[in-house]
C-alpha cells in the first residue's frame, strides 16, 4: 500500500525536489513511542512475552527503519521487498505493523476512517523524497557537472529558503575558474538570461554585492602570491571589520567584496593565514553573524573543510531539508574532485569516519550510492 | 626578392622574413617596404612571421622593430605585430594603470566584444600578468573613495558574462527604463540599480531598455544624463558604456572623429581604434563614420596625419 503513494513526483528536472520533510515530532514520536513501549514491556516483568510477539516486534521495528521512520535518509528497499515477500497472503500481520508505525499511520477513533490506519498526508510526502533521494542523486551524477551547477544555481535563486545566498556562494567559491564560466554558459542556455543578471534582480537584500561579485570571478588560477599585498589586504580586512556596524553591514562594505571576489585563491589564502596571525583568530571568525560572508571565506580558504561540516550538518538530528539535500549535492559534485581530502576533514572534525556516518546514517539503494561515489 | 606585395597572393612566411631583413639592413629602415609587408597580413600569417623571423635571424622581431621604427608609428606597429586577443589585454592593462583617463579603453574592451571574446581576452590577461583583470581594475579603489562608482560600473563591465541571444522581455525593459531614468535624475547619488542594469544585462535587453527610455521621455538616455563636468568621470563612463553597448560601430566612428577634431590630432585613440579594429569590424566603423561626416575615412585621416603613420594607418584601412 505504501507503494501507491501518489505519483505526484516532481518529475521536473530541477534538483532536489523534495517535499517538506515530517516534522520532528514525527520521528521523535516514533523513537519515544518504541522507548516507551520497551519500558512498558521491563516494567512488567511477570509475564515474559512469547518469543512470537518479540520476534514480531522485531520486524515491525526494522521495516519503520526502513521506511525512514526512525531518521536517517533513504528507504531501505530490500527490506521493504523482502518484507512484501515475508507477509504474502497476511493481511493481519501488515495491519499489525500499520498499528506500530506510530508515526505514519493513526487511528481515527469515530467518523468514515474508524477502523483502518490511515495515512498521515506530511509523513507521504516525506517519504516522497526518501524515495526520491536516490533518483536525485543518479540523475546528478550522470548529469554535465556545469549544467548541474547551473540547476542548483537557479534552484537556490528561486527556490531557496534563507539560506539561498549561501548555495550561490558555494557554486562560485569552490569550483574552478573555468567551471564557472561553464555553468555560467550552461544557465544562459537553460534560462536565457545570464547568472549575474537574475542574481542581481531577484537579490534586493545587502548580500547581493557580494554575490554578483563571486559569481562573475574570473580568478588567475596561478600560483604566484604576493606577501606584501596579501598583508596589506588582511589589514584592510581587519580595518573593515571594525568598522562594521548594523548599519554599514560588512558584507556591503567595498573592500571586503572587492577582495574576496577578485583576488586569487592561493592569494586569499595567503591574506588569511596573515590575518589569522597577526590577530590570533581565523578571518571567518570575524565575519560570524554574516553567513554569505562565512560561507565565502571558508569556501575560498579550504572547500573539503567546509563540505565536511555540511555533509555532518546533514546527519543531525535537527537537520532540515535543505541540510538534508546538501548530502547528495556535496557527494555529487566532489566525487571526482577531493572527496579524499574531504575524508581527511570529516574525520578530523567529527572524530569518526565519513564513510562510517554515511553507512549508519542511511538506508538502502541511496546508502550504496553515497558509498559507491565516496570510495573506501 | 620581388614578392609582390601589392597583388593579394600572399607570399611564404620565409620570403616575408627575409624581405623585412633587407629593409633593415643599410642605414635607415625601408618603412613603407615594411607597412607592405606587415599591413596586409592576418593574425595567424603574422605570428608565423614572428616566428619564423626568430629562427632565421635568432632575434625577436618585435624588439627590431622597435629599435628600428619610432613614434606613433612603432607604437602603432607594436600593437599590430600582437595577437588580436593579446593586444587587447595588453591595452587593458596599460589602461588600469591610469585608470582615471584611460577607463574609456576598458569599457570599450568590455563592451564592444561579444561575452566568448572577452572571456578569451581575460584568459590572455592570466597569462600576460598573473593575475585576474579584475582584480587590476578592482585593486584601485584602495583609498579613493571619489572614483568609487566609476570604479564599481567599470568592475561590472569587466567581469559580467552576458547572455548573447536575442531574448527580450518587453515588460522587464518598461521597468527598468523607469529605474534608469530615476537613477538619471538622481545625478551621481545612489547608482547601484542602473550600474546593476548597464552591467548585467544582455545587449539586446539593454537595447529594449533604451529605447523604451526613449519613447518615454522623449530624449535618449545618454543625452538626458547630466553634463556638466564630473571630477569623478562616472558619467562620462557611463555615457561611453551606454554608447558602446548600443551601436559599437557609431561608437567607434565617433571616437575618430574626435581624435582628428580641432588643430592637434589624438594619436593614441586613432590607433587604437585603428589597430583594435582593422581584424574585426573596420567597414562597419568606415561606414558609420561616412555617415556621419563629409569626407571618407582615409580622407580625414591623410588630412590629420603624415609620413609613416599616415602610410601604416592607411594601408590596414585598405585590408
Amino acid at each position: 500500500m505504501p507503494q501507491q503513494v501518489p505519483a505526484q513526483a516532481s518529475s521536473h528536472s530541477s534538483p532536489p525536489a523534495t517535499p517538506q520533510p515530517p516534522p520532528p515530532r514525527l520521528r521523535q514520536a516514533t523513537r519515544k513511542q518504541q522507548e516507551k513501549d520497551t519500558q512498558h514491556r521491563e516494567r512488567e516483568p511477570a509475564a515474559p512475552p512469547p518469543p512470537l510477539a518479540m520476534a514480531a516486534a522485531d520486524e515491525n521495528e526494522d521495516l519503520i527503519r526502513a521506511f525512514a521512520g526512525m531518521g536517517g535518509l533513504g528507504v531501505d528497499e530490500a527490506a521493504q521487498v523482502s518484507a512484501m515477500g515475508r507477509w504474502r497472503m497476511q493481511p493481519e500481520r501488515r495491519a499489525q505493523f500499520r498499528r506500530s508505525f506510530h508515526g505514519f499511520f493513526f487511528s481515527a477513533s469515530g467518523g468514515a476512517s474508524a477502523g483502518i490506519e490511515r495515512c498521515e498526508d506530511e509523513y507521504l510526502r516525506h517519504l516522497e523524497g526518501e524515495f526520491a533521494r536516490l533518483k536525485d542523486a543518479a540523475v546528478l551524477w550522470a548529469m554535465h557537472p556545469w549544467e548541474r551547477d547551473a540547476r542548483w544555481a537557479h534552484h537556490a535563486l528561486h527556490h531557496g529558503g534563507a539560506p539561498a545566498g549561501v548555495a550561490l556562494v558555494e557554486v562560485a567559491c569552490t569550483r574552478a575558474a573555468d567551471d564557472l564560466l561553464g555553468a555560467r554558459r550552461a544557465y544562459q542556455a537553460l534560462h536565457h538570461r545570464s547568472l549575474e543578471e537574475n542574481v542581481a534582480y531577484l537579490h534586493k537584500d545587502p548580500a547581493a554585492a557580494l554575490l554578483v561579485g563571486l559569481v562573475t570571478a574570473y580568478r588567475y588560477e596561478g600560483e604566484r602570491v604576493s606577501e606584501e599585498l596579501a598583508a596589506e589586504e588582511a589589514k584592510a580586512l581587519a580595518a573593515a571589520v571594525v568598522k562594521a556596524s548594523p548599519a554599514a553591514k560588512l558584507v556591503q562594505n567595498e573592500q571586503v567584496v572587492r577582495i574576496l571576489a577578485t583576488r586569487s585563491k592561493p592569494q586569499l589564502r595567503a591574506t588569511f593565514k596573515i590575518y589569522k596571525d597577526l590577530h590570533g583568530k581565523p578571518l571567518e571568525d570575524d565575519f560570524a553573524g554574516e553567513p554569505c560572508l562565512q560561507g565565502a571565506v571558508k569556501c575560498l580558504d579550504s572547500p573539503p573543510k567546509y563540505f565536511a561540516e555540511v555533509i555532518g550538518r546533514a546527519f543531525r538530528d535537527d537537520a532540515d531539508r535543505q541540510a538534508k539535500a546538501a548530502l547528495t549535492r556535496v557527494v555529487v559534485s566532489r566525487a571526482d574532485v577531493d572527496m579524499e581530502e574531504i575524508k581527511d576533514a570529516y574525520a578530523k572534525q567529527h572524530g569518526a569516519k565519513l564513510v562510517d556516518a554515511v553507512a549508519s546514517n542511511t538506508h538502502g539503494h541511496y546508502k550504496d550510492a553515497l558509498l559507491a561515489m565516496i570510495g573506501r | 626578392m620581388a614578392t609582390n606585395t601589392f597583388s593579394r597572393v600572399v607570399a611564404s612566411p620565409d620570403e616575408d622574413a627575409a624581405a623585412l631583413l633587407k629593409a633593415f639592413q643599410g642605414w635607415g629602415t625601408d618603412e613603407q617596404a615594411v607597412i607592405a609587408i606587415l599591413a596586409h597580413r592576418d593574425a595567424t600569417q603574422r605570428k608565423q612571421i614572428l616566428l619564423k623571423y626568430e629562427q632565421m635571424y635568432s632575434e625577436s622581431l618585435t624588439q627590431r622593430l622597435q629599435s628600428e621604427l619610432s613614434g606613433d608609428f612603432e607604437r602603432a606597429m607594436y600593437h599590430w605585430m600582437l595577437d588580436p586577443v593579446e593586444r587587447q589585454a595588453v591595452m587593458a592593462n596599460a589602461a588600469t594603470k591610469c585608470i582615471q583617463e584611460e577607463y574609456p579603453v576598458i569599457i570599450e574592451i568590455a563592451c564592444a566584444n561579444s561575452s566568448a571574446e572577452l572571456i578569451e581576452v581575460k584568459k590572455a590577461y592570466h597569462v600576460l600578468y598573473k593575475s585576474s583583470l579584475e582584480e587590476d581594475v578592482a585593486a584601485r579603489t584602495t583609498g579613493n573613495l571619489r572614483i568609487a562608482c566609476l570604479l564599481q560600473l567599470l568592475l561590472a563591465l569587466v567581469s559580467t558574462y552576458r547572455y548573447d541571444g536575442d531574448d527580450v522581455n518587453m515588460g522587464l525593459a518598461n521597468s527598468e527604463a523607469k529605474i534608469a531614468h530615476e537613477a538619471v535624475s538622481n545625478g551621481t547619488t545612489d547608482q547601484g540599480e542602473l550600474i546593476r542594469i548597464v552591467g548585467t544585462r544582455s545587449k539586446a535587453q539593454l537595447n529594449a531598455t533604451f529605447s523604451c527610455f526613449k519613447d518615454e521621455h522623449s530624449t535618449s538616455i545618454t543625452k538626458a544624463l547630466p553634463h556638466g563636468t564630473d571630477p569623478t568621470g562616472y558619467l562620462r563612463a557611463l555615457r561611453v558604456s551606454v554608447r558602446c553597448l548600443a551601436d559599437a560601430n557609431k561608437y567607434f566612428a565617433k571616437v575618430l572623429r574626435n581624435a582628428m577634431r580641432d588643430s592637434g590630432t589624438d594619436e593614441d585613440s586613432l590607433t587604437r581604434v585603428v589597430v583594435m579594429h582593422a581584424e574585426k569590424d573596420m567597414k562597419g566603423i568606415r561606414s558609420a563614420f561616412q555617415r556621419r561626416s563629409t569626407v571618407s575615412l582615409e580622407e580625414a585621416i591623410a588630412k590629420e596625419t603624415s609620413g609613416d603613420y599616415r602610410s601604416f594607418l592607411i594601408a590596414l584601412l585598405g585590408s
